[in-house]
Formats: structure tokens, sequence, C-alpha cells
């Protein structure tokens, strides 16, 4: 679109009346014509958008915003044990069940386990690695790196 | 909008718009209502709802026509508006902010109200689906009593295929009946701008109509 066309086609758009340039330019140009009429179309297409009338708002309208307001504000974490009494008592019972649980299953597992040695020198022989050469040499042999 | 400039040639523009002094709206008396309203003022908030619930019906109403609705919408508005008047800074007055609001929120209503019929639509089974494709020629039929409705649906239709900053202005500027001056005062850009902007808008409405027009399916 050129720049006369341009310049003026909003105020044109809304019904003023184009300038004698704009107007002599528009008989001219084929390519502004076409689109200022595409644009023409449309703009009077919009129009349809328009209210008729005037709506009245229903009685009572804040309170029911007021409320939707209330339903949609975000609760913390905090709140949700201020506000519900009985779902707070609720979490706190099955948090004292789930330590209870835990301990006692704990408690149960250590029982189970047999009295070994307590002499520290028996569990280090136990654990010290063979000190046959043989076995060593045998170790070392295998050894791919 | 400098890379905006860039592309396109400014319209030229008198001395008298080159430079606006933007009002300072946020020292007016309805500033300081926002001020009040962004600090918790449960007063001030009802005050601001109580000063635009016809105009936002109204909005609502002439996007959506569905009476039923309207006051859904509405109270979906406001709540927005409550939640979010702490973000609002002024750049714009507040019935602006509030009009975009409520143009996205009629928008994002119409294109859920879409995916439901078409959700509607997948349920039925393949002689339902037959029988209600046989009769929506027949529906066609009878255009001129439906006529306004088929032309708010094809304008809906375009207008939801521009952005949403570009649907606020053609909306202002066409529905509204705002002047490019009022706009670039309501808005706080130049007129330049807003030209530039609309311009823009136009070119793309005029594209979607095209295309549009060669595949009315894909709408």
């Amino acid at each position: 679109m050129h720049q006369v066309i341009l310049d003026r086609l909003e105020e044109y758009l809304a019904g003023t009346p184009g300038s004698r340039e704009f107007t002599a330019h528009l008989e001219s140009c084929p390519a502004c014509r076409t689109e200022v009429s595409g644009m023409q179309e449309l703009s009077n297409a919009l129009g349809v958008l328009r209210a008729g009338e005037e709506v009245t708002p229903p009685a009572g309208f804040y309170a029911r915003v007021a409320e939707r307001v209330e339903q949609q504000r975000p609760r913390s974490f905090a709140s949700l044990f201020w506000l519900d009494p009985v779902f707070g008592r609720r979490v706190a019972f099955a948090s004292l069940m789930t330590l209870a649980v835990l301990g006692s299953y704990l408690i149960s597992r250590e029982t189970d386990y047999s009295a070994g040695p307590t002499n520290p020198a028996t569990v280090m022989a136990e654990q010290a690695p063979a000190q046959d050469p043989d076995v060593m040499l045998a170790t070392l042999a295998s050894y791919e790196p | 909008m400098g890379s905006a400039a860039g592309a396109l040639p400014l319209p030229v523009l008198g001395s008298r718009v080159a430079v606006r002094k933007r009002v300072d709206y946020e020292n007016s008396q309805e500033g300081g209502l926002v001020r009040r309203a962004q600090s918790g003022d449960e007063a001030a908030f009802r005050e601001i709802v109580e000063r635009y619930q016809s105009k936002v019906f109204s909005i609502i109403h002439g996007i959506v026509r569905q009476r039923n609705d309207v006051e859904d919408i509405a109270q979906q508005v406001f709540s927005k508006v409550y939640f979010s008047i702490r973000n609002f800074d002024f750049r714009s007055s507040l019935i602006t902010w509030i009009y975009k609001i409520t143009v996205n929120e009629c928008f994002d209503y119409l294109r859920k109200k879409k995916v439901r019929k078409l959700v509607y639509e997948s349920d039925l089974s393949e002689d339902e689906a037959r029988r209600v494709e046989n009769t929506e020629p027949a529906v066609n039929r009878q255009a001129p009593v439906d006529q306004n409705l088929a032309r708010r649906d094809y304008v809906v239709k375009l207008l939801m295929r521009v952005s949403e900053e570009e649907r606020t202005l053609l909306m202002l500027k066409e529905v509204e009946g705002r002047s490019v001056e009022e706009l670039a005062m309501m808005t706080g850009m130049n007129e330049n701008t807003i030209k530039v902007k609309l311009f823009r808008a136009r070119q793309k409405l005029v594209k979607a109509a095209q295309r549009l027009d060669r595949n009315p399916v894909a709408g």
C-alpha cells in the first residue's frame, strides 16, 4: 500500500471522506484500491459485534463476583489445617500411625541380628584376605587388566 | 515497536500529534481508586465492579450473544481483575485494561465452546454423524433467519487469527468506535504506532478472510 493511502487509511475507514490526493491515488492504483476495499469490507463486518442494547447486570452481581473470588483464591498449605481442623487432625493421626509402624519395624529388625563375635581380633581374622603365597600367586596370574 | 517501524513506512502525521504528552493517569481520581484496590481495599474493588459492570456486560453480550452465559463470563472478568490488579501498571487506562480482559475472556469462551462442540460431534456414531452432516445444509438454507449469527461467527473466526493486542485494538476502533487519537490516549502508545498496528491487523484479517473463503471448513 502506498504512503498516501496509509496516512489517511484510518480516517477513511472511519467514514471521513478522503482528501483529493487520497481519492485520486485510489482511482489510479488498482493494488491500493483492492486492498482498501477488502479492509473496508471487514471494517463494516466487525460492526456486527457492537452491543445492540444496553445490558443491565442482574441484582446481586457484586456478591456473586465476591463469591467467585473466594472460590478462586489460592490457598496456602498451612491454611488447609486452619480452615479444616478435622482434616488437620486426620493428617496428624496418620503421621503418628506411620511413625509407630516404622518404629516398631526398625526395632524388630534389630533383634533379628544374630549375636556374632564380639572380639575385634576375631572379626579381623575372619575378614582378612588369604595369606597363603600360592593362593596369592594364583590370584595374580589370573589377573587380567 | 522499533522493528515494526523499520519494516513498514510510518504514516506521516502533522506536528499536532508528533509527541503527545501522556495524561498523568496514575495521579488521577481513578488512579487513586486503582491504587486502593491494589493495596487490598475491598471497597475500592467493589467501586470498580460497580463502575464498569454495565460496560462489561454490554461488551460480552455484543461478542457472545448468549444471554445465559454473559453473567458467568462477567464474573470471571472481574475475578481476573481482582487477582491481577496488582500487575496493572498505569500504562493504559483502567477501562482499556478491563476491556482487554473482557475481550480475551469472550474469545476463550468461544474457543472452549467450539472445542466442546467438536468433542460432542466426535462422540456421535457414524450414522448419527451422517445424519447431522445431512441436516446442516438444510439449516444453511434458512440463512436469512440466522444471517446475523453467521456473520458474527465469521467475524469471530477471523478475529481468532490475530494477536490479542491486535484484536483489542481492532475491537476498540471498529466496535467501540474510538478514534486513533483516543486509542493513543487509552493505550499510552503514540498515534503512529497505533496506525501501524491497526494496518497490520487489518492486513492479517484480509488474508485470514481470503483463506477462510477458500476453505470454509478449516475455520
